[in-house]
């Protein structure tokens, strides 16, 4: 990883275009087209063109300040990845992280500086921009209010430095997404926002709602920990999800307690023992067996861990409940642990704020509105008519670097630098400084607003600042700039960016949400924030394509609601029903999710935006349907309502990448149970092989796998005894281990072949007890591997009335994610809470004795010596027959040229085509593609060995899913050399192929997810984890 | 009688399909395309007069995928004095002042969908003369080899003289 | 070289011949002449037959329109579905070979078996065979991604050292059409050599006349001429005879070799093929009846031929039946789950109507040839023969697409509907079809002159002072050949 040196011009960066272009469509021989090389002006030093140049910043696409390690090639960022150095993600990242590039890169930016002109903008110079932006400033004083995004580091003390030489009020440091009550409570509890959640030395843990393998907190670190924690198999804490809405987080817990929406409390009351299970019961609608069972595990089990989320109206008296049961329990200190706090939320200020800041400006008394990265507009339900408020504010400034709701009101927009451009810091953890670097040239003429600012007051006052913020920001650093330019290397450094005023700032009195039974309507509204998108993402087509991990939809809104509800209203799965509040109403096709209380709609908020993007206009937006309710936090209440649900006429396909939500039993998703994990290898190998099919002993074979082999009952039927390790450790020829032994034309499918290929046998396994189902990894590949999204409206071809619109060609199941999550359910076919889920990441198993292989009449996909299955787009001729013999289903085919610019289905428009990496060909038209275990890594790996004149050291290098797996579930390697942790992986008790018994000899291993089913207490001893966790 | 009626529709079919399969095969290529450059570099000169080594100005060709371009500051490096006078010179002085790159026209090229690292093959002894042709002795640099697959796949498999070996497992270039 | 049989009475007619005899007599023909005079009658062209060239040409048109729309766009424009990555192309090219299947059968099989009824429509069959598998060749190469890329497939000298995967049934389905072609062609025409010289030598048109002349390879009638003829012909017949069977085994292959539930089974190569020649009896009832009705062949093809073609049909639509029926047998034997809950899903569930539509027009309806009344009555076998088309194709319908839409991974369990870029290149391909049969109605004669000549009664020759041998060998009264006073 070479560092930054202070020096570089990266303006010279962009006048490379050499390489480029490498990235051009790949079929239809392009050979013949004059093109041209474009040498620098003057090289920068330490860089070499076709060579990467790794840069460690900081992420800020939510306020935790995640590390981030940019990969730069000829001065375009291609890549991002987890800085595994940062205390905070140690080197995963999310799949919000990995699309910052596509902010970076969105083709809907800002090009410039732009004044407002009458209803429409005119674009300025910068000199013009910042001359008005100067005046205002001195004519409006007081008046002023600056709302930024919320951050940590050194900005905001700098930004509040200069509002105050301004004579301004400190600013509002706005994130819409964390969860203020929980915030406000913590820091009334233990004196810090957000403690670390040490969920490995829990027995129990205890989830009011609180989603934060997702949306709740700092994702990445609770996900890396939470993994952790289970991954201890049979010491590994129980997990017990309450709430009405099963999320991601309460797929992955053991138990799940549905009650009503904001009726937590009540349970909350009855394990601190002010409330009996008959109370609670009636109080929260949940079975009152569940809650008598919860009851006795929860005093069981020591140390426990119980968490509050849900953003209710009465959000921060169920998270101080919450806090009071961890106190009593002793938990404090133990599994949550305040002294090792993440200060990502620290210091922010509520919703409320923005709220009370609509009556000021509506009374006229701001006479200026700033807004930096955060969407005011767009914070507040519409009902709160900020936007119309704004309006009324004689000048707004936006800093935004995207068009949203706000910046549509705006009078003078001067666009911010990408923070992927800019310097800057964070502290994500006391102590700990996260450098922010550019990791590039400016995509267009933004300019960071810190060096805005700095010019504004320089305008004023000569002198008063130093040349730029980057300047300012290495003077106050510990050892100066030298000192900051050496620690940029590792992206991380002692020190502290501001003393944190530890103090809660006040919260407005705004008037209390009403008690939510009190509102009108026969079914409870719940909003959550979408899991994925958040609330920048809706303009990412990575993100509005990447399935829901829950509800596995995509580029769509819809009504989750419980089967028994649904039949209730009369409504089929994709029936247009109409939400109703006394804020307003939307019409969204209904969705049948088993994971939904009764009498409970969900609908995820964050899509359906306005004048936010050509993508951004998907769906439709749940806060048109929000009452502006508030929790005592000044938290937006997101479950403050009940909602009238009409059928609406009419109906929508589901854009939904999922088939059947059932496997059928064909062990695709395979568990073990705890108890199982001790018994000797054949015990249970595969699971339940001994028992029948039909009734097979609870203890011995979990639900999934009744026609999974070993499960067949008829006669004849070999066992399938599951083989450990891979069977085709290296495959003689395409035939795995049919291959003619006798033949002598083994050409380099010997291992005793000069170049050695054979002797790699490149494999990966998939660890289905930590695999979470969050999908970061599916944005990991579509970012390495160039995989074009086919979502957008424009993309489909009009064919039928109904394949038109976002998501039309996913309506045919045309995604090209070469990895997928699959989500099946086992149990609860009844309604019932009880059901089990199984996330499976499905991707190329590369077989040793591949289906598709022989079908190809060109040769267009074949064995590799070294165990790959390989696809040749420039030789595939598109038959599709590869596809069909496919069991996994993994081969994704273009149907049309998504690589081909001006192309209505071009998928990459500028400058979205800058990201793509050009060690990977973008597909052209009527070619198969598929995973390929990111064999332009293994290449790259194996050139740099070469180079270095060594072989590959174990574990060197990975995937790019495996990178990003913020649960570790993914190890990628070579199976034939036992110094690899994937070829011990392969051998673990868990271990199975997916239909083992097509006789694939697939190269991917899956190991068993482990059911926790008996109660937790705190006798068992905790058992070692496995050596898991590839390249790290 | 019967043969001449045959061989006719015979021949033309023949014929068509020959032309089809050298037409699509990768037979076609733009060996021996040789544009003319923005500025006339000399390659005799720097190479042979000068004794420049290639890797003088195309710094990467041993340790990147790509041979990489001198930079104007390279060239400038020497011109501002040498041959300042001559009109050549004077053309790259006059993109150096506008700060304007050369727009070199690009010869050697193989399609996108190949992946063909420098330095492997200038690291395992490949001369440059070996793809490029004799450039030190061409005016104006023109494409000697085709640069076709069944071209490349001949060394690979050791038909070159002096047999040199390589990978040709279809992945080695094509992902 | 059919048997000499006695004379038969007008009113003998109903009686039935025994189809493997070549018992069937043409009462209402008299003699050779009135047989050259009728059947190069139906020769001229009538403002009918124009128009439905003209229909013809225009479904082309659509059909040319629809591809070059889909090779410009791409595959999208059609309505594949992963994982139903095979649709109406597949289908309709299995169809299109299928339809082939008939006129060698007819042609060659019955032929080396002297079945006498295949005489007056054997012509029309081999022809239809000839553009059903012209027809069908086109879709191999529309159903490719990159369809300019198709002759990837051929083996043929390139020094990359690139060849095919030999492997890959698609190769083995190149070879198989091709072959098939250039067979099935070569017997259409050495059989009409002798025709198309009676045509020459009828012809007043000089360039006409010239073409026949060419096409004709100067036959001269002669004893000579007939023998090697005679000998070709068997040779022929016996040569394509194993295509038949080969053919449509290498196209079952494209299934059958796949792991696909409801592919991957052994009862495909004689499913496929008895389906094959089924399906392409259906469409010489649906092309020769119009056909005997406007050009007024009544009395060459008689309802004799029909009767005993619908018993050959009745027998193929049986023998169909019978692997349906095992089907569901090996799928429940096997006792594989996903064999059975993919059939389930086929025939109860997702696609029960396609099921239905195929299992009525195939198995069901066909059982009413077991009654002489219908199998004599042409309006009635024609409706059949329609359904029987339409059967067919949906037979390779619920084998493309249910399978490939219910497989091994639930997860990808999806529907299939296809677009209007699918129904236009079908269409398209009916009018390629069409266009080609109705030119050659017009040009080349639909019933073989020189076999029905054998089968009409001996009394004419006496009529004419002295014999004719089987050979054919000259008499005076025909010396309307130039050059043939031996």
């Amino acid at each position: 990883m070479s560092t930054e040196t202070p020096g570089v011009k990266r303006r010279d960066f962009l006048k490379v275009i050499g390489a480029g272009t490498a990235t051009a469509t790949a079929i239809g021989c392009s050979s013949e087209k004059v093109e041209k090389l474009i040498p620098y002006l003057v090289s920068p030093d330490e860089t070499v063109p076709g060579v990467s140049t790794y840069y460690a910043t900081t992420c800020r696409e939510c306020s935790a300040g995640c590390g981030l390690i940019a990969e730069t090639r000829d001065g375009r960022t291609i890549k991002l990845e987890g800085n595994p150095a940062h205390p905070v993600n140690r080197g995963a990242l999310c799949a919000r992280g990995q699309a910052a590039l596509q902010g970076l890169y969105n083709p809907d930016r800002f090009r410039g500086p732009m004044v407002r002109n009458g209803s429409s903008f005119k674009q300025v110079t910068w000199d013009e921009a910042l001359n008005i932006f100067s005046q205002k400033l001195g004519s409006s004083r007081g008046g002023a209010v600056f709302i930024n995004q919320h951050e940590s580091g050194s900005f905001p003390a700098f930004l509040d430095g200069w509002l105050a030489s301004n004579g301004m009020a400190p600013h509002i440091s706005y994130d819409g997404e964390s969860d203020s009550a929980a915030i406000a409570a913590n820091r009334q509890s233990f004196g810090v926002a957000w403690p670390r959640l040490d969920f490995s030395s829990a027995r129990l843990i205890v989830s009011f709602g609180a989603d934060f393998l997702d949306s709740w907190g700092a994702a990445v670190p609770q996900q890396l920990d939470f993994a952790d924690a289970r991954a201890k198999l049979q010491g590994a804490p129980r997990m017990i999800y309450i709430g009405p809405r099963r999320s991601l987080t309460g797929l992955n817990a053991d138990v799940w307690i549905p009650c009503n929406p904001g009726s937590e409390i009540a349970i909350a009351r009855l394990l601190a023992g002010t409330a009996t299970v008959a109370q609670a019961a009636s109080a929260s609608g949940a079975e009152p067996a569940a809650l008598t069972a919860l009851v006795k595990e929860y005093q069981a089990a020591k140390p426990g861990m119980v968490l509050a989320g849900g953003s209710g109206s009465r959000g921060q008296e169920l998270a101080l409940a919450v806090n009071a049961l961890n106190q009593t329990a002793g938990n404090v200190g133990v599994t949550i642990r305040p002294a090792e706090a993440l200060l990502g939320f620290e210091r922010q200020a509520s919703t409320a704020e923005i709220a009370a800041l609509v009556s000021r400006m509506n009374s006229g008394s701001v006479s200026m509105l700033m807004v930096r990265g955060a969407n005011p507009a767009n914070a507040l339900p519409q009902s709160a008519g900020f936007a119309a408020a704004m309006a009324k504010v004689p000048f707004k400034v936006s800093f935004s670097s995207v068009p949203d709701e706000t910046t549509a009101v705006a009078d003078l927009i001067l666009p911010d630098h990408h923070f992927l451009e800019q310097w800057g810091d964070a502290e994500p953890v006391r102590g700990t400084l996260s450098l922010q670097q550019p990791t590039m040239d400016p995509v267009f003429d933004t300019r960071a607003t810190s060096d805005v600012l700095i010019a504004a007051a320089n305008k004023v006052r000569a002198g008063s600042y130093p040349a730029d913020y980057r300047t300012w920001l290495t003077s106050r650093f510990p050892g100066g700039a030298a000192g900051h330019s050496s620690a940029l290397g590792k992206g991380i450094a002692a020190g502290s960016a501001t003393a944190l005023a530890g103090t809660a700032r006040a919260v407005p009195q705004i008037a209390a949400a009403p008690a939510i039974a009190q509102t009108r309507g026969d079914f409870y509204l719940m909003v959550y924030p979408h899991p994925v998108l958040g609330s920048r993402g809706a303009n990412k087509p990575w993100l509005q394509e990447l399935p829901d991990p829950v509800t596995k939809t995509c580029w769509q809104t819809v009504a989750e609601m419980h089967p028994k509800t649904a039949a209730q209203l009369g409504v089929e799965n994709g029936d247009l029903v109409k939400v109703e509040t006394d804020a307003g109403s939307i019409t969204v096709p209904a969705l049948l999710y088993i994971g939904v209380m009764p009498g409970t709609i969900a609908v995820a908020a964050g899509r359906g935006r306005r004048n936010s993007g050509r993508y951004a206009s998907a769906g439709a937006n749940a806060y048109d349907i929000l009452p502006a309710a508030f929790d005592a936090s000044g938290g937006l209440a997101l479950v403050s309502t009940r909602a009238r649900v009409s059928k609406a006429g009419g109906h929508a396909q589901i854009v939904t990448t999922e088939g059947s939500s059932r496997q059928h039993g064909r062990g695709i998703g395979k568990a073990i149970y705890a108890a199982d994990l001790g018994r000797s290898a054949d015990a249970h190998a595969p699971a339940g092989a001994q028992a029948d099919a039909g009734g097979h002993a609870k203890s011995n074979a979990p639900p999934g796998e009744e026609n999974s082999p070993g499960h067949h009952t008829f006669v004849g039927d070999a066992s399938h005894e599951f083989l450990p390790g891979l069977r085709s450790p290296v495959a003689n020829d395409a035939q795995g281990d049919f291959g003619d032994p006798k033949s002598k034309e083994k050409g380099m499918y010997d291992p005793k072949h000069w170049s050695g290929m054979a002797n790699r046998r490149w494999a990966m396994t998939v660890d289905l007890a930590r695999c979470t189902g969050c999908s970061a990894c599916v944005t990991a590949c579509y970012s390495e591997n160039n995989i074009p999204t086919v979502g957008a409206d424009w993309q489909g071809a009009k064919v039928f009335p109904d394949r038109t619109g976002f998501g039309a060609n996913i309506l045919r199941s045309r995604e090209m994610a070469w990895l997928r999550i699959e989500r099946y359910f086992e149990g609860g076919e009844d309604g019932g809470a009880d059901f089990d889920t199984r996330f499976v990441p499905m991707l190329c198993q590369h077989c040793g004795n591949a289906p598709c292989e022989p079908v190809c009449p060109v040769y267009a996909t074949y064995h590799a010596p070294d165990g790959l299955n390989v696809q040749v787009y420039n030789r595939c001729v598109g038959t599709r027959y590869c596809s069909n013999n496919c069991p996994y289903k993994v081969r994704y085919f273009n149907w049309f040229g998504y690589g081909e610019p001006n192309r209505p289905q071009y998928a990459f428009p500028e400058p979205l085509n800058w990201q793509l990496n050009p060690d990977v060909t973008v597909r052209g038209k009527g070619v198969m593609e598929k995973c390929s275990f990111c064999v332009q890594r293994i290449r790259e790996a194996e050139n740099r060995a070469k180079g270095e004149g060594r072989d590959l050291i174990p574990n060197e290098f990975s995937t790019a899913c495996a990178e990003a797996c913020p649960s570790r579930a993914i190890t990628f390697g070579d199976a034939a050399d036992d110094r690899w942790t994937v070829a011990q992986l392969a051998k673990d008790k868990r271990a199975y192929h997916v239909f083992e018994e097509l006789n694939t000899f697939t190269a991917v291993v899956y190991l068993k997810k482990v059911l926790h089913n008996e109660p937790a207490s705190s006798v068992t001893a905790p058992v070692a984890a496995p050596a898991v966790g590839g390249a790290h | 009688m019967r043969k001449k009626w045959l061989a006719v529709p015979g021949f033309f079919a023949l014929a068509a399909l020959a032309t089809i399969v050298s037409a699509y095969s990768a037979a076609s290529s733009s060996q021996g395309n040789s544009p003319v450059q923005p500025i006339k570099f000399p390659h005799p000169i720097h190479v042979q007069t000068l004794k420049m080594n290639c890797v003088y100005c195309h710094f990467a060709a041993n340790k990147s995928p790509d041979p990489g371009m001198p930079a104007m500051s390279t060239c400038m490096g020497c011109h501002t004095v040498a041959g300042a006078q001559k009109p050549e010179i004077q053309k790259l002085a006059a993109y150096w002042n506008k700060k304007e790159p050369v727009p070199w026209v690009r010869i050697h090229k193989v399609p996108e969908y190949v992946h063909f690292p420098h330095m492997r093959h200038v690291n395992a002894g490949v001369s440059c003369q070996t793809c490029h042709g004799q450039v030190q002795n061409m005016a104006q640099v023109q494409q000697q080899e085709s640069l076709n697959m069944g071209w490349c796949v001949n060394c690979h498999i050791g038909r070159s003289n002096p047999p040199l070996k390589a990978r040709y497992d279809c992945a080695t270039c094509h992902y | 070289m059919a048997t000499m049989a006695k004379p038969v009475s007008p009113l003998d007619e109903p009686r039935r011949p025994n189809i493997a005899s070549a018992d069937i007599q043409l009462p209402a023909v008299k003699d050779y002449e009135q047989v050259d005079r009728e059947i190069t009658a139906t020769l001229h062209p009538t403002t009918a037959w124009f128009i439905g060239l003209g229909v013809a040409v225009f479904f082309l048109l659509i059909g040319a329109a629809a591809w070059t729309y889909q090779i410009y766009s791409g595959l999208g424009v059609a309505g594949y579905n992963p994982p139903v990555m095979w649709g109406v192309y597949i289908i309709t090219f299995v169809f299109w070979v299928g339809i082939g299947h008939a006129g060698t059968l007819i042609s060659a099989i019955l032929y080396l078996f002297r079945a006498g009824f295949r005489t007056t429509i054997y012509r029309c069959a081999e022809a239809m065979t000839v553009f059903a598998v012209m027809t069908a060749g086109l879709f191999p190469i529309l159903h490719l991604g990159r369809p300019w890329k198709f002759f990837w497939l051929i083996p043929y000298p390139n020094w990359r050292y690139l060849w095919p995967q030999f492997k890959s049934p698609l190769v083995w389905d190149v070879f198989a059409i091709l072959t098939y072609l250039t067979i099935s062609s070569t017997f259409l025409y050495v059989g009409l050599v002798p025709d198309i010289a009676v045509l020459r030598d009828r012809e007043t048109n000089p360039v006409r006349k010239r073409i026949f002349a060419i096409l004709s390879l100067g036959w001269r009638n002669t004893d000579r001429e007939w023998r090697h003829f005679a000998r070709a012909y068997l040779f022929l017949a016996a040569f394509s005879t194993p295509l038949v069977l080969s053919v449509h085994s290498v196209v079952s292959f494209d299934f059958a070799m796949a792991l696909t539930p409801g592919w991957h089974t052994t009862i495909f190569p004689p499913y496929f093929v008895a389906g094959a020649i089924f399906s392409g009896i259906g469409m010489v009832f649906t092309i020769i009846i119009p056909l005997r009705k406007w050009f007024g062949l009544k009395h060459y093809v008689t309802i004799n031929h029909l009767d005993a073609a619908a018993k050959l049909c009745l027998f193929t639509s049986l023998v169909v039946g019978c692997a349906y029926m095992t089907e569901w047998f090996v799928a429940w034997y096997s006792g594989n789950e996903v064999e059975q809950t993919f059939f389930a899903n086929r025939i109860w569930g997702q696609w029960w109507w396609s099921s239905a539509i195929l299992y009525t027009c195939n198995m069901i309806l066909p059982l009413t040839l077991f009654s002489q009344k219908l199998r004599r009555n042409t309006t009635w076998l024609f409706i059949l023969s329609i359904f029987i088309n339409i059967g067919m194709w949906f037979e390779r319908f619920v084998i493309v697409v249910p399978s490939l839409s219910h497989e091994f991974e639930p997860w990808q369990w999806t529907s299939y509907r296809p677009t209007w870029v699918d129904y236009a290149i079908l269409a398209g391909s009916f009018g390629w079809f069409s266009m080609w049969f109705l030119l050659f109605i017009k040009q080349l004669p639909v019933i073989a002159i020189s076999e029905v000549k054998e089968i009409i009664p001996p009394k004419l020759r006496r009529r004419h002072g002295h014999g004719i041998d089987v050979s054919g060998r000259h008499v005076d009264y025909e010396a309307d050949t130039p050059g043939e006073h031996v």
